[in-house]
């Protein structure tokens, strides 16, 4: 074991500890970098959107996702509210073809639209579009006077209608307010897909930004063909759907 | 005069008691280890964030809300996880806008309602400490 280092075995040892060392130390640097990214705004370089195959996706998979956003969100265990005035933040659709009678089911839910009508109609600006196209509803200046709801085209939001308690961490809700999907902004701030999407195993649902070339929902929207409910409208949905 | 004066500082006295309760019941079990193991958390000091903590949260609501800024400053979740005090015999968490908790201590002594429990969960998440 005597060994004497000579100059060549050094030079070796030496520089696959240095490229050890860049390893290690650049994984650091990118995992800080991905830990701070919430502490920036939001810019509208990014539009979040989902794109769901209908023709992929089952209804064992549709109340799979609306399970989770309850189990996510803290919705749908309200005691007096009865009928309509229960929440719904996402709800199976089923849509038939007049023609063949083919039923479809569908799970809809905000479609965050570019240009929403709900925030249009808002008198106290509560109901807004975050810049990456995320439209929520702030519930500091939510009056509860529910022209936001009459305006939704796709009757996506829901009014609270009783005192709640034991809410989730990261989603307030609360009587008097008016509330609807958020596409799981928490989650989305931290890098991670709305629980919705997380509950199907396959690809029938697919979330992401839709700008970056890069990403998945960037390019199947290429590929496939693809619609948005009630397109006639001209709201630029962020939520798109192939195979209706 | 005399008597203005007695008045003035009966009010004052009763000002720094109403402060410095001596046994700090409500302040919530980790605060109160933070507490005692003499760390200091407001580091701007107890009476800019006693006065002041209106406008912190209100401030980092909107940033939080409408640009999706998720730092743990000035997060209301982290005044919950903190100052939530547990009830010694059932093992559960006060909600800290119950009366005589820490958030309602003050308010109640100002006549200020706390709206923000009206959404904001009032205890520590479930499955923390």
């Amino acid at each position: 074991m005597s060994k004497t280092l000579n100059r060549r075995d050094f030079i070796k040892t030496s520089s696959a500890t240095t490229v050890g060392v860049a390893t290690i130390a650049s994984g650091i640097t990118l995992t800080s970098f991905a830990a701070n990214a919430n502490e920036n705004p939001v810019t509208n370089e990014k539009r979040w959107g989902m794109l769901v195959d209908t023709n992929k996706l089952t209804e064992v998979e549709i109340d799979g996702m609306v399970s989770a956003c309850q189990q996510e969100n803290g919705w749908g265990n309200e005691v007096h509210s009865t009928g309509d005035q229960k929440p719904t933040w996402v709800k199976k659709l089923k849509v038939q073809d007049k023609a063949t009678g083919k039923i479809t089911s569908l799970p809809l839910m905000c479609q965050h639209c570019e240009e929403p009508p709900c925030v249009d109609v808002c008198p106290t600006n509560a109901s807004m579009k975050r810049e990456d196209g995320i439209v929520l509803v702030d519930k500091h200046l939510c009056i509860g006077c529910r022209y936001c709801m009459m305006a939704c085209p796709y009757d996506a939001r829901s009014f609270v209608h009783e005192d709640l308690t034991d809410q989730r961490e990261h989603m307030p809700r609360g009587k008097g307010t008016v509330e609807s999907c958020t596409l799981c902004v928490h989650k989305v701030d931290n890098g991670e897909s709305p629980a919705c999407v997380a509950s199907v195993n396959s690809d029938a649902v697919i979330f992401g930004d839709l700008y970056d070339p890069k990403s998945n929902i960037n390019q199947t929207l290429k590929k496939v063909q693809s619609a948005q409910i009630r397109a006639d409208l001209d709201l630029n949905t962020g939520v798109r759907y192939s195979g209706i | 005069m005399y008597r203005l004066v007695a008045i003035l500082m009966v009010l004052l006295v009763g000002n720094v008691f109403a402060h410095g309760h001596a046994d700090h019941s409500n302040l919530g079990e980790e605060a109160s280890s933070i507490k005692a193991s003499g760390k200091i958390f407001h580091t701007d000091g107890l009476d800019v964030i006693r006065k002041m903590h209106p406008e912190f949260l209100n401030h980092k609501r909107d940033k939080t809300l409408r640009e999706g800024v998720r730092t743990e400053e000035s997060s209301l979740k982290g005044c919950v996880n903190c100052h939530a005090t547990k009830d010694k015999k059932t093992n559960q968490y006060h909600p800290v806008s119950d009366k005589d908790q820490f958030c309602s201590t003050c308010h109640q002594k100002v006549s200020v309602s706390v709206d923000c429990f009206s959404c904001h969960r009032t205890t520590p998440r479930k499955g923390t400490k």
